[in-house]
Parts: structure tokens; C-alpha cells; sequence
């Protein structure tokens, strides 16, 4: 739908050309564009919540294997009634937000480091290669010792999760950065310094923003894991209250503010491109 | 030429294959028995290793389980027919959703017998808690909401008199992850089944204060249960079930609670445990394990109504399960003795 060229604009130009006897020249350009089509992704939400519902209503959807939305959705106004909502968000949110902003800033700082310096990146990028893979849920009972089981070992949890994608997106935009710009930079005289923060920043921002895109979203996969250990509150925890006790409506409103959190970051992101890549237009 | 080999081969691969199954299918009913590595499973094992399910025309599969929440979910698809768990959240949620049914007790607090105990950390008892009463304002460990661990912890509130939400309880989903912060004095106190609390309070880290049996009046730990459709539908193989399982509930307690049985059979009865439990170590180190602080499984399955009550209020007025559960859509009673 979105790259199909068009057609009706030169309608009018190949009848006058006609009549000179020259050839008409369509007009190829346009298309491989993409317009926005607001209503499309609403619309398919509620299709498929629709067909949902129909399918629980019959019973051909079983209430064992899958509950209703409307139930679902229960299970979120009781939330939101009897005000448990505001404290697992809250809750979540902190953990969220302290452990992803620490571990962006040291992701950013450290892959700025291995983009910049020789030393560095001998040094540090095997490090990240060898602990980047590692689960970090599977580093839960060390984390217990490590940084208690209080806020400490939450925030650990997300932070480590956060950090490594952060590292190898900030090294990959300073490694793309186009060289022709420094050259030109270092020909006209700039500093270091001012290389660094006018063209190697600038250059890195859009790898290092998607990779806070990847990374925010891995923020909230391992709230869950990170709010396994002694949480009393925390979206997290409330999922995986809702697993011990076989309450689907409330596991399925759970995770559907999960995905709330989700979009709301990635819109928050898509601002923030918006405003610190306004130079690529 | 290949192709004849070929077909020759599948011909009798499918011969033995059927004359394989044709035996028993005909024989004997098949199901699927499920089962945690923990010596309160041992009836199961026993009854299956001394052919007393055999004798009851069932054939049994033991399928293992991590953790007890996984095989409710299980009983309830119809993956797994029989297990054997404390009643949790999830067990009541599937019978209200009218998927499974408890139709048995197994795992008992009586008196006589050396029962849960209630830990504390070195850290907590030098601090002042040395009787379950000073639990008051401190933190207790639990697996889950809704665990058998959450309704010890209230059960010792209620008890003690002062309000559920003056105990802190920290869940921490796996048995391991607790022991590790009872032991480092991140948590204040647990309570947990003598085998386990016995080989920690050995340990410098933890002091016992008290017993579950204070608290919980003939606590019925775990429960035995099937899907509906099995209580319903096919009552008699649960019968049979039952009738084979409580052989090995009386060979366990004759041999590992009572100690009646003679040493040589009972040294077969912790072979035929190990197989399944402490299978990881040689029988020599798991012995002694198997067999510290048995607790009594009720004889015949019978099945403590009251307890199950008890628990049953419990998990309501905390709001865990839904408000329209009652005992008759979580247990039936017409096939063990009741008390």
C-alpha cells in the first residue's frame, strides 16, 4: 500500500506533448514512501480483541487456556479501585527508571571509550563480548548476596541488562560515523574536543538511540525477573502472584501494562529522535 | 533392493513396537503420576516399586515436577491423572474453575511426630527473636503468594495476636533462593519441613524457635488430588489409585515414621525412594537424608476436612482466590475416610 507510485499526475502534460509528436515522459519518481495511516493500528487491535472476546463468549476459546478480555480488563479496574495500581507502577517504574538511566549513562561512557580509544577497545570489548551473553536471571542468587534483596539487587538486574546493549550500539555509531566529516573537521583546524562533541556525538546519536529503544525494552523483560526476589510490590510481582495463584485475568492485565509501559517509552523515544536528529533533514 | 530392506525393517520395527504395547494396554490402565524429588512423595515410588499398583491393574508413569503450581496446571490439561501437593492459590483457582479436585490427604502435623519448624536467622535470634511471638515486625520468608509458607507465616500472626501485615513476608519463589537469605540474615525467619530445617539449624547461620504444630491445629500439608474429569468419570480407577497408594502410605510409615519395619526392608524402601529423590548422590550419602524427619502420611489417605477448611477461609480472606470457592467444588470426599 505504502509504495505504490503514482499515476494520475501527468495526465495532462502527455496530451500537450502529443500533439508537438514528441514522446510523453511519465513521471517516475515518487513511491517507497511511507504514509501514515493513523487509524490502521487501532483498528487491528480491536479486531483481533474482538475476535478474542467472541471466542471466550462461545467457549471455543477455554477459560483455562486463555480468559476473556473483558475479564482482563476486570482485574484492571480492580486495580485501579482499589488504588494497587498507582504502587506496583510506581514500584516498577523506580526500578525501571534508576536501573536503565545507570546503566545508559555507563553503557554511553563506556562504548564512547572503546569507540574512541585504541586501549579501550582492546581491552574492554572482549569483556563485553564474554558478560554480555550471560542470563542475568541466572545471576539472581548472586545478586541476593551481592546487593541484598531489597531495591539493591532490582536495580542491579536491570542495569546489567541495560548496559552491555548500550555499549555495542554508542561503539557501532562512533565506528559509523562518517569519516570524511572528521577529516574535513581536523582540515579546518578543530580540536579533539570539539570534533568529538560536534561530529562523533551528533554521528553516534541515531545508533545510540536505537539502541535505547532495544535496550528499554529489555528493561522490561527483566522487571519480571528482577522483581522474582522479595518484591512485595511491582508490576512484576504482580505477574508473578497472578502465575502462583492461576488468576489468568490478572496475569493477562499485568502483562498488558507491561506492554503499556512499552509503548509509552517508545513514543517517548521517537520524541527524543525527533528533537536531537532534527540535523539529518 | 534398499527399499525391501527398508520396508522389511519398518515391518518389524512396527511388529515389535505393537506387540510392545499390545500386552500391557490391554492389561492395565496407563496414567501419569506426578511427582516432586522430595521423601513426602515416597508413596507413589513405593507402591509402583512393590507392584502395588500392579495389583491394582494400573500401569504408572512418574512424570517429575520442579515445582507444585506446574503439575496442578498439569492434572487440570490431562497431561498428568494423580500428585500430591500442598493446597496453594493456583490448586484452588483450577477447582474453582472446576478442573481438579482433592479427593485425599497424604502429609500430616501430628503431635507425636517431629513436624515443620519455624527458623530464624543467627542475625535476627542475637537481635531479640527467640520465641515465634517476637516475629512481630520482621521480615519471613515465602515462595509464592499463596504458598503453604504464606499461611504458616499468618497462621503464626493470628496465633500470637498481632495484625498479618505486621509480618513481612519476602517472596522469593524457590526454596534455595530462601535458604541462601535465611543463611546470609537477609530474611528473619522461615518455616520448613525437619528434614531441611534439621540439616540447616547444624549450621552456625540458623537457630529454631518453634514448631508449626503450635500453630496449626492437624495441619493437612499435602493434599492428594486428580483432574474432575477422573473423579467424576472414572471413579473407580480412582479407587484402585488410592487402594495401591495406601499400601505404600502403611510400607512408608512402617518403615521411615513408625520404624516397626525390620532394617533390611527398610533398606530397600530407602532404595527404592533413592531412585527418584537425592538421585544426584550415591545411596550412602542419600540415605541418612531419606530418612531424617519422616512425617506422617495419613493411613488410607484419609483426609483432614477440617484443615482443609481452615486453609480454605484463609486464602479467601486474604482475597488469593475467588470468593465463590466452597469445599464441595475443591473436594471430594467420597472416596477416603474423613476426619
Amino acid at each position: 500500500m505504502s509504495h505504490d507510485a503514482t499515476h494520475e499526475q501527468p495526465a495532462t502534460d502527455a496530451a500537450t506533448a502529443n500533439e508537438s509528436g514528441q514522446r510523453p515522459v511519465p513521471f517516475r519518481g515518487g513511491g517507497f514512501v511511507h504514509r501514515s495511516l493513523g487509524p490502521v493500528a487501532p483498528l487491528v487491535f480491536l479486531a483481533i480483541l474482538a475476535v478474542w472476546e467472541l471466542g471466550s463468549r462461545s467457549g471455543f476459546i477455554s477459560p483455562i487456556a486463555l480468559p476473556a478480555p473483558s475479564e482482563a480488563f476486570g482485574a484492571l479496574v480492580d486495580l485501579f479501585q482499589t488504588g494497587m495500581l498507582w504502587k506496583h507502577l510506581g514500584a516498577s517504574l523506580y526500578r525501571l527508571v534508576v536501573g536503565w538511566t545507570l546503566g545508559s549513562l555507563l553503557g554511553i561512557a563506556v562504548g564512547l571509550f572503546i569507540g574512541l580509544f585504541s586501549l579501550a577497545r582492546a581491552g574492554l570489548l572482549p569483556l563485553v563480548s564474554a558478560l554480555f551473553p550471560v542470563p542475568k536471571i541466572a545471576l539472581l542468587p548472586l545478586f541476593i548476596i551481592w546487593f541484598g534483596i531489597g531495591e539493591g539487587s532490582k536495580v542491579a538486574t536491570i542495569l546489567f541488562g541495560t548496559f552491555f546493549p548500550t555499549v555495542i550500539a554508542t561503539y557501532g555509531g562512533v565506528d559509523n560515523v562518517d569519516r570524511n566529516l572528521i577529516r574535513m573537521g581536523q582540515s579546518f583546524g578543530m580540536s579533539w574536543l570539539s570534533i568529538v562533541r560536534k561530529i562523533i556525538l551528533p554521528g553516534a546519536m541515531p545508533a545510540i538511540l536505537s539502541g535505547f529503544r532495544i535496550s528499554a525494552s529489555i528493561a522490561i523483560v527483566l522487571l519480571v525477573a528482577a522483581e522474582m526476589i522479595g518484591a512485595e510490590f511491582g508490576v512484576g510481582a504482580y505477574i508473578l502472584m497472578a502465575g502462583a495463584l492461576f488468576a489468568l485475568d490478572q496475569l493477562i492485565a499485568g502483562v498488558a501494562l507491561l506492554s503499556l509501559i512499552g509503548l509509552i517509552i517508545a513514543w517517548l523515544i521517537g520524541k527524543l529522535e525527533k528533537r536531537l536528529l532534527s540535523w539529518r533533514t | 533392493m534398499t527399499a525391501i530392506t527398508r520396508r522389511t525393517l519398518g515391518a518389524l520395527a512396527l511388529t515389535t513396537a505393537l506387540a510392545g504395547f499390545a500386552l500391557p494396554s490391554a492389561a492395565a490402565d496407563k496414567i501419569n503420576v506426578g511427582i516432586l524429588s522430595l521423601t513426602s512423595h515416597s508413596p507413589s515410588i513405593i507402591a509402583e516399586a512393590k507392584g502395588y499398583f500392579d495389583a491394582q491393574d494400573i500401569d504408572v508413569e512418574f512424570v517429575s515436577f520442579q515445582a507444585a503450581q506446574p503439575m496442578a496446571v498439569a492434572i487440570a490439561s490431562g497431561d498428568v491423572d494423580f500428585g500430591m501437593t500442598a493446597i496453594s492459590g493456583g490448586l484452588i483457582s483450577l477447582a474453582d474453575k472446576g478442573v481438579i479436585k482433592v479427593i485425599g490427604g497424604a502429609l500430616q502435623e501430628t503431635p507425636e511426630i517431629d513436624g515443620q519448624k519455624i527458623l530464624a536467622s543467627k542475625a535476627a535470634f542475637d537481635a531479640g527473636v527467640k520465641t515465634p511471638a517476637d516475629l512481630k515486625d520482621h521480615s519471613f520468608g515465602i515462595t509464592t503468594t499463596g504458598s503453604s509458607f504464606h499461611y504458616m507465616a499468618h497462621k503464626i500472626a493470628d496465633k500470637e495476636g498481632f495484625d498479618r501485615s505486621e509480618i513481612h513476608v519476602k517472596p522469593l519463589q524457590k526454596v534455595p533462593a530462601i535458604i541462601a537469605s535465611l543463611k546470609s540474615g537477609q530474611i528473619d525467619a522461615w518455616s520448613i519441613v525437619p528434614n531441611i530445617a534439621g540439616a540447616l539449624t547444624k549450621g552456625p547461620e540458623v537457630v529454631e524457635i518453634g514448631k508449626i504444630s503450635d500453630y496449626v491445629d492437624d495441619y493437612q500439608v499435602t493434599t492428594v488430588f486428580t483432574s474432575t474429569k477422573n473423579a467424576t468419570e472414572k471413579k473407580d480407577l480412582v479407587e484402585r489409585f488410592l487402594a495401591g497408594l495406601s499400601e505404600g502410605i502403611s510400607d512408608y510409615n512402617a518403615a521411615l515414621v513408625d520404624k516397626t519395619m525390620s532394617e533390611e526392608d527398610t533398606a530397600a524402601i530407602v532404595g527404592m525412594i533413592h531412585k527418584y529423590v537425592y538421585s544426584d548422590q550415591p545411596l550412602d550419602k542419600a540415605d541418612p537424608r531419606i530418612r531424617a524427619g519422616a512425617m506422617r502420611i495419613n493411613e488410607g489417605a484419609a483426609l483432614s476436612v477440617a484443615s482443609v477448611e481452615d486453609q480454605l477461609e484463609w486464602f479467601k480472606s486474604e482475597g488469593l482466590v475467588p470468593d465463590g470457592v466452597t469445599m464441595e467444588k475443591l473436594v471430594d470426599t467420597s472416596f477416603v475416610e474423613t476426619r
